[in-house]
């Protein structure tokens, strides 16, 4: 066993080489309606960026709730579009709706319910952020720093 | 020698996929993730705690995959080295394959052969599900087929063996789900209507005397969802039949019950408010894998108390806490039945609700200021099931009975009532305030019979000040006032955020109040102690590295309302997660 492992490994050392494709899935956004991840998020040259909540997650708020406040601005600058993924279980996920609309959050929000998106990303813990374009991961985050709003704006400009 | 080498390799993985190669045209797609936790356990002289006899442990999973198209294989592999982690699973043992599939996904197919993740509904009914810090992998291992023959209807077939350690539990399970889009596929304008139906089944051999109830046990859910305009109602019904029921630890044939679960949420919510309830009563809703737990004499305790072979998920339904102190006297939904005689405690099941409220006072009102307020309210409260019951039949036979009333209680398990705001007061500095109030009825919940009513009111205030660019500090102070137990209780944090991939963090939580003549001394910590921690954790792109030292509050270590007992320990902690 630990020699197949071993070649295992090996193998996927050889293999390193890849660019990370977002994974195809569908999810429910919060009116109920099933969205796909590949389908509905393929503007050509828009960015995209993931970023992975919960109601739970104090930092994942502040982050969304930094977000929010240069979200407008954002848009004027850049074609944008930021998706909350909230990986809120069948514990937490109905405070989802109330929370984002009591937060006034502007941002398409996307139910994980059974984290099958979050697994796909191997995300261990959020928040975590991932930025797309053109079906392709292009920058990835795991951590909130506060204040890296406006330096993720330039990050995000020089992707174009 | 062999473990450094596994290692090494690992390594050598993952630095090779951080190299992003730009412009490859293969349509071979690899991706995966690793993550490891590791602990050493150290002495630790003021607790009077001696190191476990294997001080160094660790978690680790690497989960890699290969896409071509359609086609998609992975595997997880798990190892734990040189054991797991303190009162994970003792089935969690060595490195091993963990989990592996085969799938095939196009617009209207999506099949899978191998280990797979699922739910239906809101998970009472089925659910499997990975986490990694509860040490809950309950993958299912067979075949899954999800159908969507239009946009509005999706049909799911499975059959599969629940994953137990390395090894899958001697039960067969079936499922079939559909969920449907009504009100889309009737062109229903104005409402929003829903409709969802599963069934379950679980085949697991008796023996041949046992006719008290049958061999395959299913369950069924209805789920209905409607909307309309800002306002929505969802219902769930979930019914299982009579199946054996386990008391004091072993499976009993002759105490066989059926089980239900009720869930009614609605709200209404509109831009800068929102509304939210939950109504939920539960009975007898436990579901293994295999009715009969295992038993771990050297550590007595059962399968049961490691979420092993778990089937299905009943959250506990309140707000998951920021404050640390406010996750000491953690609710765990009360959905099992448990009948002992020798201590009295009778438990059919839960009844309950929760509500939230969140509220934007808006920049520049009154009570916005110039960045505006943010409030939210929350309230739970769960309470046990009325029932007759007895230990004796009619016979004078030794056979448990209950009967319960349908929404009746008589005994309070638990409130939280808290209320929370967040405020930004400058462009640089911004708070939030908590206040909490929790009942906690000790007795009921864990078993613990001294003083066994402990209520608690903590007050949590937590804060940022940017000081430039990415370099922040992070400081939070709290209290808990409780009238019982390990009576009260001070804490504090404070964070710097060097710049966005360097950081460090110290706590501590000091408890203190009791009387010490009228408290036994704690059996899982002492009085009068420190829990200090601190460290650094460094991240860059999708992976982050950290360290911590400090001490381990013995207790119950919980999760999306599911808990793992820890026995307290000191020791130097490594955390590392990416994914490639």
């Amino acid at each position: 066993m630990k020699k197949l492992i071993l070649t295992l490994m090996l193998f996927v050392s050889a293999l390193g080489f890849s660019q990370k494709k977002l994974p195809s899935l569908t999810l429910k956004n919060l009116e109920g309606t099933t969205v796909s991840t590949t389908q509905d998020y393929n503007e050509k040259d828009k960015i995209y960026m993931f970023c992975f909540w919960a109601t739970w997650c104090a930092p994942c708020i502040q982050e969304l709730d930094a977000i929010s406040e240069v979200y407008e601005d954002w848009k004027s600058q850049l074609n944008v579009e930021v998706i909350a993924v909230s990986i809120d279980d069948a514990r937490t996920n109905k405070r989802v709706k109330p929370l984002v609309n009591g937060k006034g959050w502007d941002y398409s929000i996307l139910l994980d319910i059974n984290q099958d998106f979050k697994r796909s990303l191997g995300i261990s813990n959020p928040p975590y952020t991932a930025v797309v374009k053109n079906g392709e991961i292009v920058f990835t985050q795991n951590g909130h720093t506060p204040g890296s709003e406006s330096h993720l704006l330039e990050q995000l400009k020089a992707l174009k | 020698m062999n473990k450094i080498l596994t290692y090494a390799f690992l390594f050598s993985s993952l630095f090779a996929f951080s190299q992003e190669a730009d412009s490859t045209k293969t349509k071979l797609k690899f991706f995966g993730s690793y993550e490891g936790n590791g602990q050493w356990y150290t002495n630790d002289k003021n607790r009077k705690i001696q190191h476990d006899s294997v001080p160094l442990r660790s978690n680790n999973y690497l989960n890699f995959n290969v896409n071509y198209g359609k086609f998609t294989v992975g595997t997880q592999i798990e190892s734990y080295t040189n054991e797991a982690l303190l009162n994970f699973n003792p089935k969690f043992k060595g490195t091993d394959f963990a989990t592996y599939y085969a799938n095939y996904k196009s617009k209207k197919l999506d099949v899978t052969l191998g280990h797979y993740y699922v739910q239906f509904g809101s998970g009472m009914i089925l659910r499997t599900w990975e986490d990694r810090a509860l040490g809950i992998n309950n993958a299912l291992r067979g075949t899954k087929l999800v159908y969507s023959p239009i946009e509005d209807v999706t049909l799911t077939a499975l059959y599969g063996r629940a994953r137990t350690g390395f090894d899958v539990a001697n039960s067969d399970v079936y499922g079939f789900n559909t969920d449907i889009n009504l009100g889309k596929l009737i062109q229903l304008k104005a409402f929003d209507f829903k409709y969802g139906f599963s069934a379950v089944s679980r085949f697991e051999e008796l023996p041949e005397n046992v006719q008290n109830f049958e061999e395959l046990t299913n369950l069924f859910s209805n789920r209905f969802e409607f909307g309309f305009k800002n306002y929505y109602l969802n219902t769930e019904y979930v019914f299982k039949t009579r199946d054996a029921i386990i008391k004091e630890g072993n499976l009993d044939t002759d105490f066989a019950k059926e089980g239900s679960a009720l869930l009614v949420n609605f709200g209404y919510s509109k831009k800068g408010l929102g509304f939210d309830a939950t109504l939920r009563r539960v009975e007898n809703m436990q579901l293994l894998a295999q009715r009969s737990p295992d038993k771990y004499a050297a550590l007595s305790s059962t399968s049961v108390n490691y979420n092993d072979k778990i089937l299905n998920f009943v959250p506990s339904l309140t707000k998951q806490h920021h404050s640390n102190l406010a996750n000491i006297y953690v609710y765990q939904s009360q959905y099992q039945v448990v009948m002992d005689q020798s201590t009295g405690i009778n438990k059919f099941g839960e009844i309950g609700g929760q509500l939230d409220f969140f509220y934007d006072f808006k920049k520049g009102s009154a009570l916005g200021g110039e960045y505006g307020t943010k409030v939210n309210l929350n309230a739970s409260s769960w309470f046990n099931l009325k029932a007759k019951y007895r230990y004796v039949n009619n016979a004078g036979e030794d056979i448990y009975n209950y009967q319960t009333e349908l929404f009746q209680t008589n005994e309070k398990y638990f409130s939280d009532y808290n209320v929370e705001i967040t405020k930004k007061v400058s462009r640089n500095f911004r708070t939030a305030f908590t206040y909490i109030n929790q009942y906690y009825n000790n007795k009921q919940i864990q078993g613990i019979f001294n003083e066994y009513v402990v209520n608690s009111h903590t007050v949590f205030s937590e804060s940022t000040y940017q000081l430039s660019g990415t370099k922040s500090i992070t400081f939070g102070l709290e209290h808990m006032w409780a009238d019982n137990d390990r009576k009260n209780w001070a804490g504090g944090n404070i964070e710097y955020n060097h710049n966005e991939n360097w950081s460090v963090f110290a706590m501590d939580m000091y408890n203190y109040g009791f009387d010490e003549k009228t408290h036994t001394i704690s059996e899982t910590d002492l009085f009068d102690i420190h829990f200090y921690n601190f460290g650094t954790a460094y991240k860059n792109g999708s992976t982050r590295i950290a360290l911590n030292y400090g001490r381990q509050r013995g207790g119950l270590v919980c999760a999306g309302g599911v808990c793992r007992f820890v026995p307290p320990s000191t020791g130097l902690g490594i955390q590392i997660s990416t994914s490639f």
